[in-house]
Formats: structure tokens, sequence, C-alpha cells
């Protein structure tokens, strides 16, 4: 049994005149022919608009690639200055009050950069608010830990040390997880912009466009036996062009930023990890000293952060100088373990603080110093070339969509003339 | 039968679906992408370290340590296999503390670990070793003082440990020396006076105690206090002085030191909730070496380096030392 249901009534008289004028223009072959006109039109503006759009889109996605690459870097900043204050806080520590004036600017200069960048980074990504917000909160929290820890330990009073441990570990529970976050969000970001830049699946859009097209033409030859309609044709061959040109600036874009993507954007990450990483060990080592003997966990993170680097150095192009930097500090380290558990801790705090040839103080610096030069070279480079894909594009979707609109004229005249023909 | 809607409607729908997908792709160009709010990480979970398992051991004779030998030996003439690992490493390894303020904690200026402790343990190796510098200490916190001793990562524990039933069922203790008692330390009264505060006052309020102590599960055991724990008691001061705590609970000689430090807190003046015999920790086999620390601790005692020791660090802020506490022997060898 089927149930029957009324359609709604059209209210009689509304729409009757132009209901009657679009039955007039459709009526018989002619008719016929204005709606395949119409049909070939839409086509082409479909073509155009499909293919200008996916330039534009692969143009926006190369931009906000390097946008969200700024903000990765930023956020990559805050975590190695974050556990760089805290080397130099905990390092500075183990000659108690009498922190050098050098390392003291070092530790203030960290802390400025990295209040700063959070406010950069606010700004740039609305989405990182609230969890910089969250950061900023843990930040002033260690930083006044690390001052009430300097007083007391200026005082000579043991809660000093208390004061650090808690300040070091209020780091790493509180603050890092959030950056590490950040850090993630946006390393996914860019990374689906980068995926993005391609985005000539909206492409199959007008080529679907152009089939329709050839079969509207092949269409009118068949009714008008006439098998080449000029105008027609060369409205056909424009948008084939305009699709070649639109699939091959995208295919430039997309590429690019994928060279881009495997190429210093990956070199600048890792050697950001690499950096965090350094900057963690040294911590990890005056902690260990501070510990004095029962220090045996953070001896152990020094251990895998030492793994870390070795792997992420192996990953990174061109860094023969950087492993042998890394390993020169990685052996000034072990002297200092041997020392200390020789049971000379006295010389073992001279060896990590000193600022010296001997000890671990100068290769440590030599090392960071390299790697920043790297990375802030590969980081800067990573933005500038996914800055500069844009450029000429936009002229190219210009184009194709003139192209598109030329198209429509050409097919308009071509059907035009066959009809005139017909009658 | 279901009457056909005209062709061309059908036609027109078609039409104005393509535009409007078109129109959609050509937006979705222009318009900018969204993205998630970064995500924060979930709050580390504070997982209260469960209480130690085990039913309090009940026991009369917790400050009864075994005989001390009849008299010092040569150190050659030892035999007893810890001992002579001792002799042969040429150090002993001493479990301290690095902050217990007077007792064992680290002068931030010279970075050396002093106090009534370290005297202790100096004398010890003196003793031993001939030197009272052939020692290497190993800060621990309160909760690592078995365990270190269980595993033989140290010799000795010298940290105001107190001898208790249930510690003797893990590890041994030579006899007593020092005797110390729990009391509280409170924010200082505006008027100078000092406050008679007991823990009965403190109802309601939060109350810090390091973690593996036996005063936190004394303070536990306290209906109506909320017992806040930290990694030791200079860790409590921490929260005292951040108003995460209250009062902090712990032994007479501790809070002197955590009162040093802070002008703003006093030591109740309320009578000791406890006595807390303190001992030096050893493991539970080597009761040779627990005889001869015995023998050196009776001899201190006796030829007045004891009291010494006590005038050095402890007399500025608990007045003279008093007697010694007499040593109970006797205990019968596992």
């Amino acid at each position: 049994m089927t149930i029957v249901q009324t359609p709604p009534a059209t209210i009689r008289g509304s729409g009757a005149t132009l209901q009657t004028a679009v039955k007039g223009l459709l009526r018989g072959t002619p008719g016929r022919m204005r709606l395949m006109g119409v049909v070939g039109v839409l086509a082409a503006l479909l073509l155009g608009g499909a293919a200008t759009n996916a330039v534009l889109a692969s143009e926006a996605a190369a931009e906000r690639a390097a946008n969200n690459t700024q903000q990765v870097v930023r956020m990559q900043s805050i975590h190695v200055d974050l556990l760089r204050a805290d080397a130099l806080a905990t390092n500075a520590f183990l000659v108690g009050g009498l922190e050098t004036a050098e390392s003291r600017a070092q530790y203030d200069a960290a802390m400025a950069s990295v209040i700063r960048t959070v406010a950069a980074g606010a700004a740039a990504q609305p989405a990182d608010a609230t969890a910089l917000g969250a950061l900023a909160e843990h930040v002033q929290t260690y930083a006044a830990l690390v001052e009430q820890a300097r007083s007391n330990n200026r005082l000579g009073l043991p809660v000093g040390a208390r004061y650090l441990t808690e300040a070091s570990a209020s780091l790493r529970t509180s603050a890092i997880p959030v950056v590490v976050q950040l850090v993630q969000a946006n390393e996914g970001r860019a990374q689906s912009e980068f995926e993005r830049t391609n985005s000539s699946l909206q492409l199959y859009l007008g080529v679907g466009a152009l089939v329709v097209l050839v079969l509207v033409a092949v269409w009118l030859a068949r009714r008008t036996h006439r098998y080449v309609n000029p105008s027609f044709a060369l409205g056909v061959v424009l948008l084939v062009v305009g699709l070649f040109v639109a699939s091959s600036a995208i295919g430039g874009i997309g590429t690019a930023a994928s060279q881009v993507a495997s190429g210093d954007y990956r070199r600048a990450v890792d050697l950001a990890e690499i950096r965090t990483a350094a900057n963690d060990a040294r911590a990890n080592e005056s902690l260990t000293l501070i510990q004095r003997g029962g220090g045996d966990r953070y001896e152990q993170a020094w251990l895998a952060n030492d793994t870390t680097i070795r792997a992420a150095l192996n990953r990174v192009d061109g860094s023969p100088g950087l492993a042998s930097a890394w390993q020169k500090y990685a052996l000034a380290h072990a002297e200092i373990r041997g020392v200390d558990n020789d049971g000379r801790w006295e010389q073992a705090v001279e060896l990590a603080t000193s600022t010296g040839a001997a000890g671990t103080t100068a290769p440590f610096r030599a090392f960071d110093q390299q790697v920043t030069e790297q990375r802030d070279a590969a980081s800067r480079s990573a933005i500038e070339q996914l800055g500069s894909l844009g450029g000429g594009s936009t002229v190219w979707a210009v184009l194709v969509g003139l192209v598109s609109l030329i198209a429509s004229w050409l097919i308009v005249r071509g059907v035009g003339q066959r009809i005139k023909e017909y009658r | 039968m279901t009457p056909r809607p005209p062709r061309r409607t059908s036609s027109r729908r078609g039409l104005v679906t393509g535009l409007v997908v078109a129109t959609a792709l050509a937006l979705s160009g222009c318009t900018g992408v969204t993205y998630e709010d970064t995500a924060l990480p979930a709050p580390a979970t504070t997982s209260t370290p469960p209480a130690p398992t085990g039913t309090p051991v009940a026991c009369t004779n917790a400050t009864q340590s075994y005989d001390p030998l009849p008299s010092l030996p040569a150190s050659s003439s030892i035999t007893d296999g810890s001992v002579r690992a001792i002799l042969e490493r040429g150090h002993l390894t001493v479990g301290v503390s690095a902050d217990t303020y007077l007792f064992g904690a680290r002068d931030p200026f010279t970075n050396r670990i002093e106090g009534f402790d370290i005297d202790i343990a100096r004398a010890v190796a003196q003793s031993l070793l001939g030197s009272a510098s052939k020692v290497r200490f190993r800060v621990i916190t309160a909760a690592d003082r078995i365990e270190v001793l269980e595993k033989r990562e140290v010799d000795m524990v010298a940290r105001n440990m107190t001898m208790t039933c249930a510690r003797w069922e893990q590890i041994a203790f030579s006899s007593e020396y020092y005797h110390s008692g729990q009391k509280l330390l409170v924010a200082k009264d505006p008027s100078g006076a000092v406050p008679d505060t007991t823990i009965e006052d403190l109802k309601g309020k939060r109350v810090c105690a390091p973690r593996g102590t036996s005063t936190l599960e004394k303070l536990r055991s306290v209906t109506g206090v909320e017992a806040v724990p930290a990694a030791d008691h200079t860790g409590c001061l921490v929260l005292f002085q951040q108003g995460r705590a209250d009062a902090i609970t712990g032994d007479d000689t501790v809070l002197a030191g955590l009162a040093a430090q802070d002008p703003y807190t006093v030591v109740s003046s309320a009578p000791a909730i406890t006595d807390e015999p303190y001992g030096l920790g050893f493991n539970q086999a080597d009761v040779y070496l627990v005889r001869y620390v015995n023998r050196v601790l009776a001899d201190l005692k006796a030829d007045g380096r004891w009291k010494a020791t006590y005038n050095r660090w402890l007399a500025d802020t608990l007045g003279p030392a008093p007697a010694p506490p007499v040593g109970v022997h006797g205990r019968a060898r596992p």
C-alpha cells in the first residue's frame, strides 16, 4: 500500500509570468540548446571558481603554515628559556649566595624572554591564549620560588635549598607540561597547514566541470551535425589551460611547502628539541650535585637527555660540529660524575661551576651557542621560504578567474551562433 | 499513484544545489581556518602516599640496643664482614640530612654539611678509620632512611631518627644518643608572648609533618586535624611560609632549627607530646657494627665530648647541654 502525499498546492497566480517566460525559452530544440548553454556556462564558472579557490587556498595555507611555524618556534623558545633559566639557577645555587653577576644576568634575560614570548604568542594565536594564561601563572610561581630560594640562600638558611628544589620541581610538574602541550598543538597546526598547501583535490571539481563541457559540446555537435564550434572549443581550451596553470601553481606551492616541512622546518624542530634536552641535562647535572649522593634519579634523567640528544643529532643533517661539541660536554660531565662518585664532592662542584677551561661550563656554553645559532638560522629560513611561497600565485588565481569568465562568454557566443543557425 | 513532479522542477533544483555547492566551495577558500584551543595537560594526580602497611608493632624496649663491645678493638683485628668492608673501602658512608638546621645542614657558604648528627658520624669515622674526614655523606630524605639501609647504600643513618618498635623489625639501632620530644611550631603572637598551643587547639587547622615519619603517623591519628605531608621539615617551613600550613609538628630540636630561619615563628611552650629517642640506624644484620658504635657512643657520653658537641650546636637555641641520655643495652641478638 502506498501512502499518497498530496504535494503542497501552488498558490495560483504567483510566479505564473516567470514560469511562462521560462517555459517559452526552453521550448523545442532551441530551448534545449539554451539550457545546454546555461549548463556549459555554469560548468565554466564552476571550473574557474574551483581553480581560483584552490590556488588561493594553497596560498593561504602556506601563509598559515608560516605563521604556525613561527608560533612553534615561539613555544619552543619558551621551553628552552625556562629550562635554561632553571639550569642557571640550580648551577648558581652550587656556589651558594655567591652567584656571579653574569649568570644572574643570563637568568634574568632567559626569564624576560619567556614573559615576552608568552605575550607575543597569546597575541599571535588566540587558540593558545588559555594555555598561555595558565603557563604565565606557573612561570610566575616558579620565578617567585627562585627569588625566595635566592634570598634565603644569601642569608645562609637551609630553607633556601628547599625553595630551589620546590622551584625546579614545580617547573617540571606544572609549567613544562603546559609548554609541551603548546609545542605539540602548534606542531600539529603547522603540519596540517603544510598538508593543506596541496589543495589539488578541489581541482577534481574543475575536471568534472570540464567533462560536462565536453559532453555539452558533443551533444551540440550531434544536434547540429557540425563538428567544430570554434568559440565553444576555444573556451574549452582556455579552461584546460586555466586548470593546468592552477594545478601547476598548487603543485609548486605544495612541493615547496613539503620541502620546507621536511627540510628547514624539521631541522628547526629537531635542533630546538636538542637544545631543550641539553639545558634540561645541564640542570640535572647541578641537581645531582645539590642532592649530594642522593641525586641518582637526576643522573638517570641526565642519561635520558643524552640519549634524546644523540638520537636527534643523528637526524639533523650537517651536524658533525654539534655532535663533537656535545661529546666534549658529555666527557666533561662524565669527569664530574667520576670525581663525585669518588667522594670528591667539592672538586666536582668546582668542575661544574668554574667558568674556566676545565669543567662543564665552557663546553656546555659552546654547544648551547652553536645549537642556538643553527636553530635560529633554520627557523628563520623556514619562515622566509613559506612566506615567499604565496607571492606570484595570487596573480595566477586572478588570471584563472578571468580566463573562466572569457571562456563563459565564448561558450555563450558559440551556443548562440548555433541557435541562430538552427532558426 | 504519486503524481510525478514536473521534470523542469527537478533540473532546476539540481542547478540550485550545484550553485550552492560551488558558492560554499568558493567561500571556504576565503574564510580562515579556526583552530581548536590548545588543551591543558590533565592535572597531575597528587597521590597521597598510603599509610605504612602493617599494624603498629608493640614492644616495651624500643630504646634497648645490643651490648656495646667491652672496649674498642684495633681496627686491624676486626673480622666482622661488614666492618671489614668499610675498612677496606677506607671511608664510612652515612645517610644524613642536608637541611635540618643544627643537626645536619649544608652551609651555603662553605658547602659543608654540618650539625650535631654530622659530628656524631665523624666521631664514629674517627674511631673506626682514624680520621674524622674519612666519611662520605649521602643526603637522604626521612622517607629514604629505611630503604638505604636495607639496600646497604649506606653503612649508617644519622638523621634524627626515632627508635620505634616497628623500625626494629626492619633495621637495627644504636643506643639512644639524643633525647627529643615532639612539639609544635606556630606563628608568633604579635604581643611577643610564646603561645602554649597544643595539638588539641589545632582542630580544623592544617598541620605539616614530613612523609615517612612517625610524627606524621601520630598526626594522622589525631581527629579533626588536617595532616599536610612534605618531603622534610624544611619543606614544611616552605608550606608554612606560603600559607599552605598553619603549624608544623616535629621534634623540638628540628623545630628550633626552623624557628631560627624564620623570625615570625616560635616553638610552642606546651610540653612535648611524645618522647623521641634518637638512635643511629644500621642494617639489621650489622650487629657487630652496632655494638662497636654503642661503645663509641658510651665513650662520647662518658668523656664529655657528647656535651661539647651539644653545646657547639644546640646551646644557643636550647640552652646548655643536659645530661646525655643513658644507653639501654642487653637486646637479644636476632
